[in-house]
């Protein structure tokens, strides 16, 4: 039957080319005869053409039959070729693509010599698993959404919180990035479309304890945002004053009417003193030692005053900062003796008109209302961080590190204005950064849990855990078996399995401490970012050997596309219609 | 039958015109009452019923001045004449009937009916103003379309008393018990708001302060006991008719909350209770200005000019003026009530009053200062008042007195007393006014212009300014033969030398400046003074007269008394005084920081998102969410449109044994909302869990540098 009906058609085909020849030559006007019979013949063979199928054989270029393909998500249809052995972990993936066959485990592909993944690739785990198998990795195109994303998630109670990374907009509109927490857009940006972009949101959360913000592109949600805010435990202070006056009057009460602990020592005479315990036992200041200072935190105090310590206690004190890490807040005055507090704090104070009330930079956030800073101001020199600058740049409060301890110098002696006229926010945030600066270190140590890569459910987390003591680690009441890192032997490495989503508990030298189990679906661009240079980072070590794979000539028949013909067939048609308009 | 075929077609293009004009008529009047309706309506009150009377009055108005329907058939003949040479100038013919015809005519007309059977008279001349105004129609809706969406006039427009929507919380959709059949709820405003009362079918309620509320509650079947129950608190029971299902009770709203209704135990939905307070009456003074001062010379009268609003109603109004007389410790106070001369009892929301005071009438003379208020009071006898405006009459007494210029430098004193001098004698001459004849008083005014003037001059030359007369004025003497030729003096009476070093003073520029000012007062005072008005030239020889003594006050200068010096300090005894009796004071004491009012609430915010993890409820979270759910309700007493959501949520999640997100929801975005910003205080850094090695590193470090 196919003979025959390549036969008939062309028997057709022939008829038609002659009868239609013959019309073009009975035709009066003999204008272009040659063209038109031409045409119709051509015509007539293009119609042959499409009936009839028309192949050529060609040689095709294949490559190795050992070959297969793992698909990973976010491959791309177009880039795979049909012909190879299709593979893939994913029921979505088969789902999606029927021509993939579903494989039980990544150990299946053992088997195989080379293999090729294609879309966003495997994880740290699941390339463990492949071991050491020689991949040829096609990655497809950065996922739309937050890749990167980073946050101080443990804060102190009124800090505020930082959400920063790059969303990579590849729609060709803007949109909006909220950060979202107890159910009420707390920051947003909006972002240009077809670009990576870095955004940086803030809030400073109103509770304190564990919450769960969460981050939404325009409506749909990019992940969760877990943190956890400790609220402030108060520090014990000592103030050395050369006279009672209004500053440390001030500071006084606002630290003590919020549980802070002062003790203050004001001399009122030669060799007398007026003490104030708040909060705090009783004890002596008339003689300082370093029995003394190690029950405080802070010392907060006149430069007159500590210049003109004994050298016993000038000892004690040298030692008490640089060894132990008491912080220390020295409040400049006219002494210009130079000790050893003022070295790195050289004050200048030119003469002239003092300069009118500005705003001051505290910690490079500017203050709500102005101040009247006067003309002494701190030169900067090398080694030192400064904390409050002037708009003009001038330094007004230094800080040092001094051994284990730091210095911090301040050249303004009347911020108490800022209470008195009412401005609490500013005077706060001040001596908040002071203090804070200065302040020794918890002598609690909290142990600090980190991860390789974004701990999910249903996944297993690498913990690395630095611990200053060794004991038996517990995660959700399990004991967990850790490994001691052999170079940095307070660090601790453990895997645990999270089998919900949420906050996992972790306890240690009887500590408590937690991080949180993410959602599957949870920053799915992220997740995508870190298979994909996971994966690349593997193919770069296991690369496939041969580069020059084995290509096989192989004598194929190929069909001609039928476009041709018809683009023919069109062609002399019009040119008949054409011409018989013209002639 | 030609000639009627003719007539016929006139008759057409007539009707036709005539249609055309009406039409344009009614777009135009369509037009006049979009703009009127829509002015209003932008600017005045948010109705259309101007517009739609605007309409059918023009249109009337303009259907009378154009009149269409005369259009007479004559007329019709005559354009088609003009326009269509071919009917030959003849179309007039065929409106006389065919007997009045001669032969000629009746040829001619036959002749033009034919020709204009045929004719095809174009639409164009007839609507020709008719799409005019329909385009101009599409282009003013378009306009007024623009200014009320693009530009919003109305916010450019409006004052502050455009009618509001009351910002009552978005409607909820009320969930009510099974058993009611039926609410019938009674509003009674108080009698100070004069509205009438009113019956809603919602529990819902918002209603003005101290209003009276009547519930009237049906069930569908008999019931042993109804209850409202406010802010979880204060229960009222309902009375009933006998056969138990029909209740009803009343009761005064004084407090926002909300309520619930209680059937035989069983409790409804939290239902919210808005109370729309009464504010107290606003008081904007117009005039005059918070200090006015009124110089000698005006006329001392103030016009007090105030606005008074009110939401409800303006009961009555006062003046509070005080007048204080004398100086120095002989101040003397008087006080006055003032009322305004409109009368309150209409006890509308908006007055604007005015009142004039004639100072005098209040005893008041020059030096005298005037402090006033405006008090208001509103039909709940809310009382509100403003500041205290001041006014002041220049003290001319003051001014006049020779006190300074005796005892100090002579600083021309002459000159001064000029000044002064023609005050006093225009003041005479004032008083003298009806004793003297109108010559002489004219003279007697323009004799004090030529003293006035001759000041002027005199003190324009301390500027340089040359005299009036000074330069080419020609001399009645006759010249000095011994000049002829003489070149200087002829270049002298031709030349300006006013930059004369002996002519102009040295003063400083803002003396100058001041000078000037005087001399710019003497200018106005003269040319008053010539006028014969001395009344009128008053003001402004005071105020020369000012400007001169401020100048020669400046002139004087002022030495301070040489400083006190003290003996010098014996700097060995300084600091050396026994001080073993003085004791040390010291001081202890606890001050505990205050309780955190919301700490129940932040405690609630973690049980919260623990629940979103895991929808379960234990003992101990449930008694954190009961103390969090009671400061919420103190909240919604007080708020029940923000938080009344928010409570229902919370004692959802506290009843509901599975926990619905939805509910969290709301009760998070409530809590947010009521927590505060917490304190930013200093704290300590946290220690690195190292086990001590940086501890060490440091100590080799230090000994390595050693």
């Amino acid at each position: 039957m196919q003979g025959n009906f390549t036969y008939l058609v062309i028997a057709v085909c022939i008829l038609l080319a002659l009868g239609f020849a013959w019309q073009e030559y009975r035709r009066v006007n003999k204008r272009n005869l040659l063209l038109r019979v031409l045409a119709v013949l051509l015509a007539a063979a293009s119609l042959a053409c499409i009936a009839l199928p028309i192949k050529y054989t060609g040689s095709v270029t294949k490559t190795g039959e050992h070959n297969a393909i793992l698909l990973t998500d976010g491959f791309n249809t177009d880039s795979v070729n049909a012909d190879s052995n299709i593979l893939t972990t994913d029921a979505a993936i088969k789902k999606a693509y029927p021509k993939a066959r579903l494989i039980n485990g990544l150990d299946e592909l053992s088997q195989t010599d080379k293999l090729h993944i294609y879309g966003y690739g495997l994880n740290d785990d699941e390339l463990a698993q492949l071991d050491s198998l020689p991949i040829m990795f096609h990655p497809a195109n950065p996922a739309a959404g937050v890749s990167h994303i980073n946050w101080n998630g443990r804060i102190k109670a009124g800090e505020a919180l930082h959400v920063q990374g790059i969303y990579n907009n590849t729609s060709a509109q803007k949109v909006k990035l909220v950060l979202r927490g107890l159910n009420t857009g707390l920051d947003s940006v909006t972002l240009p479309p077809n670009t990576r972009t870095n955004f940086d949101l803030k809030t400073t959360p109103k509770t304190t304890g564990k919450v769960v913000f969460t981050l939404h592109a325009d409506t749909s949600l990019q992940g969760s945002i877990p943190l956890e805010i400790t609220p402030v435990k108060p520090l014990k202070v000592l103030m050395l004053s050369a006279s009672p006056d209004f500053e440390s009057k001030f500071l006084k009460n606002w630290l003590t009417e919020n549980g802070y602990a002062v003790a203050l020592r004001a001399a009122i005479s030669k060799g007398k003193f007026n003490s104030e315990y708040i909060n705090i036992v009783q004890l002596s200041l008339d003689k300082l030692s370093s029995q003394t200072f190690e029950k405080f935190d802070v010392l907060i105090g006149d430069l007159s005053v500590l210049n003109a310590l004994s050298p016993a206690e000038t000892g004690a004190l040298k030692q008490e900062v640089a060894d132990k890490g008491l912080g220390l807040i020295v409040r400049a005055d006219s002494t210009g003796k130079a000790s050893w507090l003022q070295k790195q704090f050289p004050v200048d104070k030119p003469s002239g008109r003092e300069p009118a009330p500005a705003a001051l930079i505290i910690n490079s956030k500017n203050s709500v209302s102005k101040l009247n800073y006067g003309l002494a101001h701190i030169i900067y020199q090398n080694g030192t961080q400064p904390l409050v600058k002037t708009a003009q740049g001038r330094v007004l409060v230094n800080s040092a590190i001094s051994g284990s301890g730091k210095i911090v110098f301040t050249a303004l002696g009347n911020t108490f204005s800022w209470t008195l006229s009412g401005n609490k926010q500013d005077y706060s945030a001040f001596w908040s950064v002071l203090v804070t600066r200065a302040a020794r270190k918890d002598g609690e140590v909290q142990n600090s849990i980190g991860f390789l890569s974004l701990p999910y459910v249903n996944e297993p987390a690498q913990l690395n855990i630095a611990s200053a003591k060794t004991s038996s680690l517990l995660i959700n009441r399990q004991t967990t078996a850790s490994a001691q890192n052999p170079n940095v032997p307070f660090e601790y490495s453990a895997a645990y399995w999270p089998a919900t989503v949420g906050w996992q508990n972790v306890e240690q030298n009887g500590m408590q401490n937690s991080w949180y189990a993410y959602a599957k679906n949870d920053w799915a661009a992220v997740q995508a970012t870190g298979r994909i240079s996971a994966t690349k980072k593997y193919a770069d070590v296991h690369k496939i050997t041969d580069i020059v794979t084995k290509q096989i000539q192989q004598k194929v028949r190929i069909d001609v596309p039928k476009i041709y013909f018809y683009i023919l067939l069109l062609a002399a048609c019009t040119f008949l219609w054409v011409e018989t308009k013209f002639s | 039958m030609a000639e009627q075929g003719g007539l016929y077609k006139i008759q057409s293009l007539r009707r036709r015109w005539i249609v055309y004009h009406v039409l344009e008529d009614v777009l135009l009047s369509v037009y006049a009452g979009l703009y009127v309706g829509a002015l209003i309506y932008y600017l005045l009150s948010p109705t259309l019923l101007w517009g739609i009377i605007t309409f059918p009055l023009v249109l009337a108005i303009m259907l009378a001045m154009n009149r269409p329907w005369q259009m007479s058939g004559e007329k019709i003949a005559a354009f088609l004449n003009s326009e269509y040479p071919e009917l030959q100038e003849s179309s007039q013919l065929l409106l006389i009937p065919a007997e009045d015809l001669n032969p000629l005519q009746i040829i001619a007309s036959s002749k033009t009916a034919d020709v204009l059977a045929d004719l095809k008279v174009s639409h164009k001349p007839f609507a020709k103003r008719l799409v005019v105004a329909f385009i101009s129609l599409i282009v003013a809706t378009g306009l007024i379309w623009a200014l009320g969406r693009i530009f919003h006039i109305e916010r450019i427009f409006y004052g502050p008393n455009r009618p509001v929507a009351v910002c009552a919380p978005a409607t909820m959709p009320e969930k009510v018990l099974p058993q009611i059949s039926g609410v019938a709820v009674t509003i009674t405003p108080p009698a100070y708001t004069g509205r009438p009362e009113r019956t809603q079918d919602k529990f819902n309620l918002s209603a003005e302060e101290g209003a009276a509320v009547t519930w009237h509650i049906k069930t569908n079947i008999a019931i042993k006991k109804v209850l409202l129950i406010f802010n979880d608190k204060e229960q009222l029971q309902l009375k009933n008719n006998n056969k138990h299902t029909e209740w009803y009770v009343s009761k005064n709203i004084t407090n926002p909350g909300f309520y619930q209704v209680s059937i035989d135990g069983k409790l409804s939905d939290l239902y919210y209770v808005q109370v729309v307070k009464d504010t107290a009456p606003v008081i904007r003074i117009k005039s005059p200005k918070q200090y006015t001062y009124i110089d000698a010379g005006e006329a001392p009268k103030v016009t007090i000019g105030a606005v008074l609003n009110d939401d409800y109603g303006i009961a009555n109004a006062t003046i509070m003026a005080t007048v204080a007389k004398g100086r120095g410790e002989g101040v003397k106070f008087k006080e006055y009530k003032l009322s305004f001369p409109q009368g309150f009892d209409t006890r509308k929301p908006l007055y604007d009053v005015q009142k004039l005071i004639n100072l005098p009438t209040l005893n008041m003379e020059p030096g005298d200062e005037l402090y006033f208020y405006v008090q208001a009071q509103d039909t709940r006898k809310q009382l509100s008042r403003t500041d205290v405006y001041t006014v002041s009459i220049q003290d001319t007494a003051e001014l006049l007195s020779m006190n300074g210029m005796l005892a100090g430098v002579n600083v021309k004193p002459e000159f001064f007393r000029s000044e002064r001098q023609i005050i006093i004698d225009a003041e005479q001459l004032l008083k003298d006014k009806d004793s003297i004849s109108v010559e002489k008083f004219n003279a007697r005014s323009n004799d004090l212009g030529i003293d006035q003037k001759l000041l002027r001059l005199r003190y324009g030359k301390f500027l340089g300014e040359e005299g009036e007369d000074a330069i080419g004025a020609p001399g009645n003497e006759p010249a000095d033969p011994a000049d002829f030729s003489n070149a200087k003096k002829i270049l002298k009476e031709y030349t300006d030398d006013h930059d004369n070093a002996e002519d102009a003073g040295f003063f400083e520029p803002a003396v100058k400046a001041q000078l000037k000012a005087t001399l710019t007062e003497m200018w106005k005072a003269e040319l008053q003074l010539r006028l014969y008005k001395p009344q009128a030239a008053l003001p402004f020889a005071y105020k020369a007269l000012r400007l001169l003594k401020d100048l020669q006050q400046k002139s004087r200068s002022y030495v301070a008394k040489t400083a006190y010096q003290p003996t010098p300090l014996k700097m060995e005894k300084r600091l050396s005084g026994e001080l073993d009796k003085i004791i040390q004071p010291v001081n202890r004491q606890d001050i505990k920081p205050p309780a955190d009012q919301l700490d129940a609430l932040k405690k609630a915010v973690n049980v919260l998102e623990a629940l979103k993890i895991n929808p379960a409820l234990s003992a101990a979270d449930s008694r954190t969410l009961q103390l969090a759910n009671q400061q919420l309700s103190l909240r919604a007493a007080a708020q029940p449109g923000a938080y009344l959501p928010a409570l229902n949520a919370m004692r959802r999640i506290l009843s509901a044994p599975k926990v619905n997100t939805r509910d969290i929801n709301v009760v998070e975005s409530a809590l947010q909302k009521t927590l505060t910003t917490l304190k930013k205080m200093p704290s300590s850094g946290e220690g690195p869990a190292d086990m001590g090695l940086s501890k060490q590193y440091y100590k080799n470090l230090k000994q390595a540098n050693r």
